[in-house]
C-alpha cells in the first residue's frame, strides 16, 4: 500500500508527548486521506485523549511532525487549529451551560452589530441557520445550554465541531450520550463527501465498522498499526489493542442455585419513579438490571444504599431488616452492602489523593495503628486487593486523577470489595472503560461471586448483561417488567422487554 | 433523520426574566425599604435626602460593581480594601484643586486600581495563584503603602472634589449618581463584547471555555483590571464624601462588597450575575442603615439587620430559582 504524500489530507508522524516522567505518547503516526473516516482504537490510557488534544491545538507535542495537505501544521491554540480547518467534538463536552445555544455556537467571537457590540439578532439568525443545516431546526438558539439533555448537548458539541472542520474533523466518543446515532452517521457521510478527513474515536466496534474504512490502533502511546476494517476480525483488533488474545467469557450458573441463602431481599420497594419492586439476590449470585435511560434504575440503587428515601417497602440484608440511612450505614447491616457509584469523577474518586488512599478509604479505621494510618500499612492493604481487580501495583502511589478512566474504575471496584461487604451494588461498572479493563472487571466480579458474594449491577450494555448475569431483571417505567434466567438471557429477548414489548419468554423482533 | 424534541425551556419575555432574576429581587427589596423609609421620615422623598443617600452609597456601590466582575469569573478579589485605602490617602495627602485637578486625581485613582488589578490578573492567570491568595497579598501591600503615606487619619481632600461631587446637577440629579449610571452603561456595553461573554464562560467552566476558544488568561486579567479601576473610582468618591484621608478607610469595604454582590443576586460560585444587581445591593445595605436610624433602632443593631437581609435575600432568590427549575422540568 503506497500513498502519495501530497494526496494525504493529514499526516501525523512520530508524535511524542510526556508529562514529567509519564509518557503519554511514545510514537504515533497516522495518515488520513481526504474524505476518509478513520477510526482510532485503543484501550483507555493508550493515549487517544492526548493525541486529540495535540491535534486540536490544546497541547503541544514534544517531538514529531504534523502536516495538512502537505504543508506543516503546528497549531498554537484551539482557535488557530480552527482557522486551519481542524475542529474537535470533545468527549467531555466543552459547552458553557450558562450561555445560550447561539452564544456557544459563536464562541469565541460574536457577530457584531451597531457600535461594534455583539448583535443578539445576528447571532440568533446565524445560529438558527447552522441548526437548520444540521437537522436541529427544532432547537431554539436562545435556549441556555444548561437546560438541554445530555444527548442534546452532545449533538450541539458535534454540530459546533462540524461548522469549523474544513480539513480535519475529530469526533471523540461522539455517541457516548447520543440518543439518535443515525443523525450523526448522516452528517458524517455528508462531510465525507466534502473531502474532510474524519478521525473517529469510539469504543463501539459496530459503529466503527459501519462508518470507517480503516482503523489505527494505539497501545501504550504507540500506533501499533493501521488495518483495513473489512479485512480484520473483531478478535484481530482486540488482540492489537490489548496485546493478547481475547478470552472467551463463560458464565456458569452458581453451583448453589436456588437453595443458597438470600443475601439481599427487596419487597415492594417504592421511591422516586420506582413502584412496588420485589426481588432477591442469593449468595453467590450475580443479578443484572437492564433498563433504558430513566426507567427507575437510578432510584433503585440510590434507595437501596440510602441516598434517597424509600416511600414504601422493605429491604433485608442477610435476613436482617435494614433501615439504610446512608452508604456508610449500609456497610453494617448483615454482612454489609457496598455501592459503586455511577459517575466516577464526581461521586467516586477523591482527586488529589493517591490511588492507595482512595482504595482504603472505607476501612481506614480498621487499618489505623494508634489512630494513624501509616503509609506502609495503607499500601500493603491496597496491594492485596489491587491484584484481585488486575490493577498494576505501580499505580498505587500515583494520584488517582493521573490514572486513566479504566484504572480509576478498577481502583474504585477494589474499594468496594475492600469494605468486606458481601453484597455489592454496581451501577454501570464498565461505563466508558475499554475492552481490556472490562474483562478485568468482569473477572473480579465473577470471582467475588464465586467466593459466595452477591452482586446486583446495572449496565447500559446488553452484551455485558448477557455475559455476566446469572439472572437479569428488566425495569420498565419503574416496575419489574420481566425476568430472565441463565440461557434465557439473550440480547434480542432483552431488547424487546426494554421497550416494554413481550412480557415473558418469546419476543417477536420486527425484521 | 428523526426529530427528537429538544426539551427547551418555556420562553419568557426579557422583562419577566429581569423581574425574576436576582436584580429584580434586590430592586424590589430596595423599593419596599424606601417606602418604609418614606413612612418614617416624610422628607425621604426630597431631593436633598435622596442625594445624601446616593452620595453615601456610591463608594460601596462602585466597589461592589468591581467585585462583581471578578466574582462572575469565579474568583474573589480582596484587594478592594487596599485600593480604596490607598487612593483615599493619596487624595487627602496630594489634593489637586479645580476641575483639572479633580480630573487628574480621578485618572490617578483609576491608574492605581488598574495597576493593582493587572498585578492580580497576572498572578492569577499567568502564575496560577488562587484568587484569594493573590489578592490577599496585594491588599496587604496596598494597605501597608497607605500607612506609609499617611500614618494616621488626616489630610484634606481638594474642595472642588468635596463640594462638586456631592452636589446635584440642575438641582435634581445627584452627581455621584452619574458615576453609577456611567458604570452601568459601560457594563451593559461590556457584556455584549467577546470579552464580556467570555467572562461568563470562564466563570461557568474554565476548561470548556478554553476548548471553546475563549482566551481565558486575557479575560481574567481584563476582569481584574476593570475591577481595580472601579475600586479606584470608589476610593475617589469616598474621598469626596469624607473630605479627609484615613489609611484604614477601605477595611469596612471588604465584607460589605461581598455582601452587596451576594445581595444583588450574583452567586459567589461564578458564571452568573449582574453588576446592576450589586449596585442595588450596595444601595440596599446603605438604605437599611438609614431606615433603621429613622425607625429609632440603635445603630449598634445595623450589622445584625444587614446580615439578616442578606441571608433572607439569598434564601429567597434560591427558592425562586428552584421553583423555576421545577417549572422547567415539567
Amino acid at each position: 500500500m503506497s500513498t502519495d504524500e501530497t494526496r494525504l489530507a493529514v499526516r501525523i508522524a512520530k508524535i511524542a508527548k510526556s508529562y514529567g516522567p509519564t509518557v503519554a505518547l511514545d510514537s504515533v503516526s497516522i495518515d488520513l486521506r481526504p474524505g476518509e473516516v478513520h477510526a482510532l482504537l485503543g484501550e483507555n490510557g493508550a493515549g487517544k485523549s492526548t493525541l486529540v488534544k495535540i491535534l486540536s491545538g490544546v497541547v503541544r507535542p514534544d517531538s514529531g511532525s504534523m502536516s495538512i495537505l502537505g504543508s506543516p501544521y503546528t497549531p498554537h491554540g484551539i482557535v488557530d487549529a480552527r482557522t486551519q480547518g481542524v475542529a474537535t467534538a470533545f468527549q467531555e463536552l466543552s459547552l458553557l451551560p450558562n450561555l445560550s445555544i447561539a452564544e456557544n455556537l459563536m464562541l469565541p467571537k460574536m457577530p457584531r452589530g451597531m457600535l461594534g457590540l455583539a448583535s443578539h439578532r445576528t447571532a440568533m439568525a446565524s445560529a438558527g441557520r447552522i441548526l437548520q443545516d444540521y437537522g436541529l431546526a427544532h432547537f431554539d438558539p436562545d435556549t441556555p445550554v444548561g437546560v438541554l439533555s445530555l444527548s442534546d448537548r452532545q449533538r450541539l458539541e458535534i454540530v459546533r465541531a462540524f461548522t469549523h472542520a474544513a480539513k480535519l474533523l475529530i469526533l471523540d466518543e461522539p455517541t457516548a450520550a447520543l440518543a439518535d446515532v443515525e443523525w450523526l452517521f448522516e452528517l458524517v457521510r455528508r462531510q465525507k463527501a466534502l473531502q474532510t478527513a474524519i478521525l473517529y474515536i469510539s469504543h463501539r466496534l459496530g459503529e466503527v465498522r459501519t462508518l470507517c474504512s480503516r482503523a489505527t490502533i494505539l497501545r501504550n502511546g504507540r500506533s501499533i498499526g493501521t488495518v483495513e476494517l473489512s479485512g480484520a476480525s473483531d478478535a484481530n483488533i482486540f488482540e492489537m489493542m490489548v496485546g493478547r488474545s481475547a478470552r472467551e467469557a463463560v458464565n456458569a450458573l452458581p453451583a448453589t442455585g436456588d437453595t443458597a441463602p438470600i443475601a439481599l431481599g427487596v419487597k415492594g420497594l417504592s421511591g422516586g419513579i420506582l413502584s412496588d419492586v420485589s426481588f432477591n439476590v442469593r449468595q453467590g449470585e450475580i443479578v443484572g438490571i437492564a433498563a433504558l435511560e430513566g426507567q427507575g434504575q437510578r432510584d433503585l440503587f440510590r434507595t437501596l444504599i440510602g441516598l434517597t428515601k424509600a416511600k414504601g417497602g422493605s429491604v433485608e440484608i442477610d435476613g436482617v431488616r435494614a433501615q439504610i440511612a446512608s452508604p456508610g450505614a449500609a456497610l453494617h447491616f448483615g454482612n454489609g452492602l457496598a455501592y459503586l457509584p455511577e459517575d466516577r469523577k464526581s461521586e467516586g474518586i477523591l482527586a488529589g489523593l493517591t490511588t492507595a488512599s482512595n482504595m482504603v478509604l472505607p476501612i481506614i479505621s480498621r487499618i489505623a495503628r494508634g489512630g494513624i494510618v501509616w503509609p506502609a500499612g495503607e499500601r500493603r492493604v491496597a496491594r492485596e486487593t489491587a491484584a484481585a481487580v488486575d490493577l498494576q501495583e505501580r499505580y498505587l502511589h500515583f494520584k488517582i486523577d493521573e490514572l486513566s478512566g479504566g484504572n480509576q474504575q478498577k481502583a474504585l471496584l477494589a474499594r468496594v470489595i475492600m469494605t468486606g461487604a458481601r453484597t455489592l451494588l454496581l451501577f454501570d461498572p464498565t461505563r466508558g472503560v475499554d475492552v481490556g479493563t472490562k474483562q478485568s472487571i468482569y473477572e473480579a466480579i465473577r470471582k467475588f461471586a464465586a467466593d459466595g458474594g452477591s452482586v446486583l449491577f446495572y449496565s447500559s450494555e446488553l452484551p455485558e448483561l448477557v455475559h455476566l448475569a446469572h439472572r437479569c431483571i428488566v425495569l420498565y417505567g419503574g416496575r419489574i417488567f420481566a425476568e430472565y434466567q441463565g440461557d434465557a438471557i439473550d440480547e434480542q429477548t432483552i431488547v424487546g422487554a426494554l421497550i416494554g414489548h413481550a412480557r415473558g419468554t418469546k419476543t417477536e423482533v420486527a425484521a | 433523520m428523526s426529530a427528537i424534541a429538544a426539551n427547551t425551556a418555556p420562553r419568557r419575555s426579557p422583562f419577566w426574566r429581569a423581574v425574576i432574576s436576582g436584580t429584580g429581587i434586590v430592586a424590589l427589596i430596595y423599593v419596599l425599604l424606601y417606602a418604609l423609609y418614606a413612612f418614617w421620615q416624610p422628607d425621604a422623598l426630597s431631593v436633598y435626602t435622596f442625594t445624601d443617600l446616593v452620595n453615601n452609597s456610591t463608594p460601596l456601590a462602585l466597589a461592589a460593581a468591581g467585585e462583581t466582575l471578578v466574582v462572575i469569573s469565579r474568583g474573589f478579589d480582596l484587594s478592594v480594601a487596599g485600593v480604596v485605602s490607598l487612593t483615599n490617602v493619596l487624595m487627602a495627602v496630594y489634593p489637586l484643586d479645580g476641575p483639572g485637578g479633580a480630573l487628574v486625581s480621578l485618572l490617578m485613582c483609576c491608574a492605581i486600581g488598574a495597576f493593582v488589578g493587572m498585578i492580580n490578573g497576572i498572578l492569577v492567570a499567568r502564575l496560577g495563584l488562587q484568587t484569594i491568595a493573590a489578592t490577599l497579598g496585594t491588599m496587604i501591600v496596598c494597605q501597608g503603602l497607605a500607612l506609609v503615606i499617611l500614618d494616621a487619619p488626616g489630610g484634606t481632600v481638594a474642595d472642588f472634589v468635596t463640594y462638586t461631587l456631592t452636589d446635584t446637577l440642575f438641582g435634581v440629579v445627584p452627581i455621584a449618581g452619574l458615576f453609577l449610571v456611567a458604570a452601568v452603561v459601560l457594563w451593559l456595553a461590556f457584556r455584549r463584547t467577546n470579552t464580556g461573554i467570555g467572562l461568563y464562560a470562564i466563570g461557568a467552566d474554565e476548561q470548556s471555555a478554553r476548548f471553546s476558544g475563549v482566551a481565558v488568561s486575557g479575560v481574567r486579567i481584563t476582569a481584574f483590571v476593570g475591577a481595580g479601576i472601579l475600586y479606584g473610582v470608589a476610593g475617589f468618591m469616598l474621598s469626596a464624601q469624607t473630605a479627609t484621608g484615613n489609611p484604614t478607610a477601605g477595611t469596612p469595604f471588604l465584607m460589605l462588597t461581598f455582601a452587596a454582590v451576594a445581595l444583588g443576586g450574583t452567586p459567589l460560585s461564578g458564571g452568573r450575575g449582574s453588576l446592576v444587581g450589586s449596585i442595588l445591593g450596595a444601595g440596599t445595605l446603605m438604605l437599611l442603615q438609614k431606615v433603621l436610624f429613622s425607625g429609632g433602632v440603635s445603630s449598634f443593631y445595623t450589622g445584625i439587620f444587614q446580615g439578616f437581609v442578606l441571608v433572607l435575600a439569598i434564601v429567597f432568590g434560591n427558592t425562586v430559582a428552584r421553583l423555576l427549575k421545577k417549572d422547567e422540568a415539567r
